[in-house]
């Protein structure tokens, strides 16, 4: 695994940090949906202790959200989410800063996750099942036979040095620099980086995620984490996903549309402001709203190049799945017969990402045999 | 990969380092340095005291050349030393074992204030004499 | 937009350390983190630095701003820029220094991991970030009272693990054994979330060990620089309180 900064680096580091249970897309974008509740069941079971699993609120502000509340609950029942109608009353018992004016309330299962944990957790397990991590090391170019890629040309940051790894296959999935890096190969991937502002503010005023009970849009979700409450997001396509400037009426927009869930946001002291790129696949459909939120894997066998996949799309939450298509069409190229295993085993501790190094260190000195359990040797006095 | 890190005395010397640094800090370089002060002294204290094994003649002698001015200043810098490294001492104790560890910078104003006052009144007595 | 001036700590192994200096073009409302991301994506992208969220949760972005550890995810670059010279920006101290901003980490984990921090916990009502946030805002702490029928709410730790109460400690310089600020408040809490006696008892233990709080020489800097109002000061003393008042006990011969 080649990254060129520190893992979440890219876009999952950045991200709204919702857990989705897929009501955000039980309308309009059901493929979606389904991928989310699956997943956010699976996310459950492999990880615990790394999410604040307090549900969702759909909340219908105005008569127009309220009109909603029947396709809404008939779209989680299509992709099986679990909803339920809450009282308004209990709504307000829940969440004392909701705004007190709500029409309806339905509670589904969302979640939060931390994403820098999130992405540590499964890379700890995979280095704990023999992967190989870079970090801050970058993939400069391709070495080709004929079209096809046979490795790639990396550059260490941190040493300055550069190396030629060869693979059997690559795999892209550098998110939003996916059509980047598939250009460096010479194919092209349908891939429309689009960005979304996020505003955190300086107290957490919300328990559960707070939605509007609509159709997304923008400054529609406040995600509570932490001690933060973090209002999203907007929607425009971008050049360069490096590096996103951010337009002032966004962080305006946000607070203005926040206010209608949460009415104390404009008297929060804002904490951090940031905007990040979604890798999102181009299809017909032309506002940036309106493109899916499913993933997809490409194999370029299909533009006559062999032994290069790009995946892409998709959602945090989703990650899992997208591993999980993209090892089954490597192991299927490869003829290599294996089941995805991913669902059932628990993930490994976050902080084993780093303490392997040390870990290493210490077997190397032959201090430590038989466990993988870290011990700087801090004595117990008893 | 061979990181960067720092020598044992440069990284000693943060002790000292209160460069942008609150009440806290500088309590704790002031307990050290009134500290290494006061070990110090205690060590020519006692080279002092040997004086006395010299005979009447060599004790009256320093005696008399500790009643000079700089000898004077140098005593009230001592009284300030052991102002500051007793009464934080008595600030360490209280929040050290879990009590009002909140109010550690009030206690630290409080105690400094009222140990600057001793000394001003000190150092009218000993210059008096 | 302003013109702002940054000099950064450059370090590669095998070479000499230095300081760089870059110019950068950048909204007046940006966040530290926005210079350095400028820098990296417009003049050098060679400089290696950490950063996930931008919003004070990951804690992989704490460096050093002109001298004073923060996140510079959250610090407002006109808070730290007195118009002329440049800001500086340096890595952690008290951790090795691998390249550029980048620090080693590893052992600092460790630290958490022995230390039993977990990253959940039970929710206690509404925790204000800084004490006066919501003295600023104008509104009142709520604690939520929670129907029966509904479980708890749970919430994530407040400490995110940035190290930068560790870089801030002065004792941390000389004892690199030492638990630590993070540490010490991580076994505070995990003590705080049992009633097992076997549990107690080793993390009481571990408190207890040489390099745990009797090690803590009262600087309060860990306090004063966390983001995250962690309060690990004050959580080290209350763990000291508790093994003297179990030590007395015992010495007078009161069951424990
Ligand atoms: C504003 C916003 C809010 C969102 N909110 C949520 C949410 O609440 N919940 C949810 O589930 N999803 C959310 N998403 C979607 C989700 O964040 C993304 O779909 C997901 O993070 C994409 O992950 P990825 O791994 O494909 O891309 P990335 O995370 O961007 O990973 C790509 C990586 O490739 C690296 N890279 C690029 N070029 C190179 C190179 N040349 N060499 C080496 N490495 C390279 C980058 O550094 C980067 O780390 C949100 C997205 C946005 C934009
Ligand atoms: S206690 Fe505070 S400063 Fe220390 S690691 Fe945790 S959040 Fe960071
Ligand atoms: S980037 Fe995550 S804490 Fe600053």
């Amino acid at each position: 695994m080649i990254e060129r900064g520190e893992v979440a680096f890219g876009t999952t580091g950045r991200n709204h940090c919702l857990l989705h249970s897929g009501g955000r897309y039980c309308v309009t974008d059901q493929e979606s949906a389904i991928e989310c509740i699956d997943e956010n069941l699976i996310l459950r079971r492999i990880m615990p202790d790394l999410l604040e699993l307090n549900d969702g609120l759909f909340v219908a502000v105005t008569e127009s959200d309220l009109a909603f509340k029947e396709r809404f609950l008939e779209g989680c029942a299509a992709c099986h989410i679990p909803a339920h109608e809450v009282t308004v009353a209990r709504a307000l018992a829940m969440e004392p800063f909701l705004n007190p004016t709500i029409l309806a309330a339905i509670q589904i299962p969302d979640g939060v996750f931390e994403p820098f944990r999130f992405c540590l957790s499964f890379l700890a397990t995979a280095l704990k099942n023999g992967a190989t991590v870079r970090t801050f090391t970058e993939v400069t170019d391709f070495v080709c036979s004929d079209r096809n890629p046979t490795g790639v040309k990396i550059r260490d940051f941190r040493t300055g040095k550069t190396e030629t790894i060869g693979g059997d296959i690559i795999v892209n999935a550098a998110g939003p620099w996916a059509g980047e890096i598939a250009a460096k190969a010479g194919v092209s991937v349908p891939e429309v980086p689009t960005a979304g502002v996020m505003v955190a503010l300086d107290c957490r005023l919300n328990n559960m995620v707070l939605n509007r009970l609509n159709k997304p849009s923008d400054g529609d979700i406040v995600v509570p984490q932490r001690a933060t409450s973090v209002i999203g997001t907007t929607s425009w396509k971008v050049e360069d996903p490096d590096l996103i400037t951010i337009p002032p009426e966004h962080v305006e927009r946000m607070i203005s549309q926040g206010e209608k869930l949460i009415p104390t946001v404009r008297r929060v002291p804002m904490r951090a402001k940031m905007a990040v790129a979604r890798p999102l696949i181009a299809m017909t459909g032309t506002d940036a709203r309106e493109l899916s939120r499913t993933f997809e894997c490409f194999d370029h066998a299909r533009d006559g190049v062999n032994g290069f996949v790009t995946i892409t799309g998709g959602k945090t939450t989703t990650a899992r799945a997208m591993a999980e298509r993209v090892s089954d069409i490597v192991c299927q190229k490869l003829n290599h017969k294996a089941e995805c295993r991913t669902r059932e085993v628990p993930l490994t501790s976050y902080r084993f990402f780093f303490e392997r190094q040390n870990v290493l260190k210490r077997r190397a000195l032959a201090q430590l045999q038989t466990s993988d359990r870290p011990n700087i040797g801090f004595e117990e006095r008893t | 990969m061979s990181t960067l890190n720092y020598s044992k005395t440069r990284q000693a010397a943060r002790w000292f380092d209160v460069r942008r640094r609150k009440a806290g800090m500088w309590a704790y370089a002031l307990n050290r340095i009134t500290g290494i002060g006061l070990v110090v002294y205690l060590y020519l204290h006692l080279g002092v005291l040997s004086m006395l094994i010299q005979g009447q003649s060599a004790w009256d002698a320093f005696v008399g050349l500790a009643r000079s001015p700089f000898y004077l200043a140098l005593d009230v810098i001592l009284l300030a030393g052991i102002l500051i490294h007793g009464l934080n001492g008595l600030r360490l104790a209280v929040t050290g074992f879990g009590f009002s560890a909140g109010a550690q910078k009030a206690l630290f104003t409080i105690l400094m204030i009222s140990g600057g006052i001793i000394l001003i009144a000190a150092a009218l007595k000993i210059f008096q004499i | 937009m302003l013109t702002v001036p940054v000099e950064i700590f450059r370090f590669k192994p095998g070479q000499a350390q230095r300081y760089d200096t870059f110019t950068v073009e950048i909204a007046e409302t940006a966040h530290v983190i926005d210079v350095i991301d400028t820098v990296w994506a417009k003049h050098d992208p060679t400089l290696t630095f950490r950063r996930a969220c931008h919003h004070s949760s990951c804690g992989s972005c704490a460096v050093r701003i002109n001298g004073a550890e923060k996140l510079p995810c959250i610090v407002r670059l006109t808070d730290v820029w007195n118009g002329r010279n440049p800001i500086r920006i340096e890595p952690l101290r008290n951790f090795p220094v691998v390249s550029d901003l980048l620090v080693e980490v590893g052992d600092f984990f460790e630290r958490m991991s022995a230390a039993s921090m977990t990253i959940t916990c039970e929710a206690e009502g509404f925790l204000p970030l800084t004490v006066d946030t919501f003295a600023v805002a104008g509104v009142l702490p709520k604690t939520v009272e929670l129907p029966d029928n509904l479980s708890r709410f749970n919430r994530f730790e407040q400490c995110i693990e940035c190290g930068i109460c560790m870089s801030a400690c002065p004792t941390m310089a000389t004892d690199n054994k030492f638990i630590g600020p993070a540490g010490l408040a991580a076994i505070y809490q995990a003590r705080h979330k049992t009633d097992d006696p076997t549990r107690v008892k080793h993390l009481l233990g571990l408190a207890d060990g040489e390099h745990g709080v009797w090690r803590c020489h009262s600087a309060f800097e860990c306090t004063e620089a966390c983001p995250q109002a962690v309060d690990p000061a004050s959580k080290i003393m209350a763990l000291r309180r508790e093994l003297a008042l179990r030590r007395l006990r015992k010495m007078f011969g009161l069951r424990i």
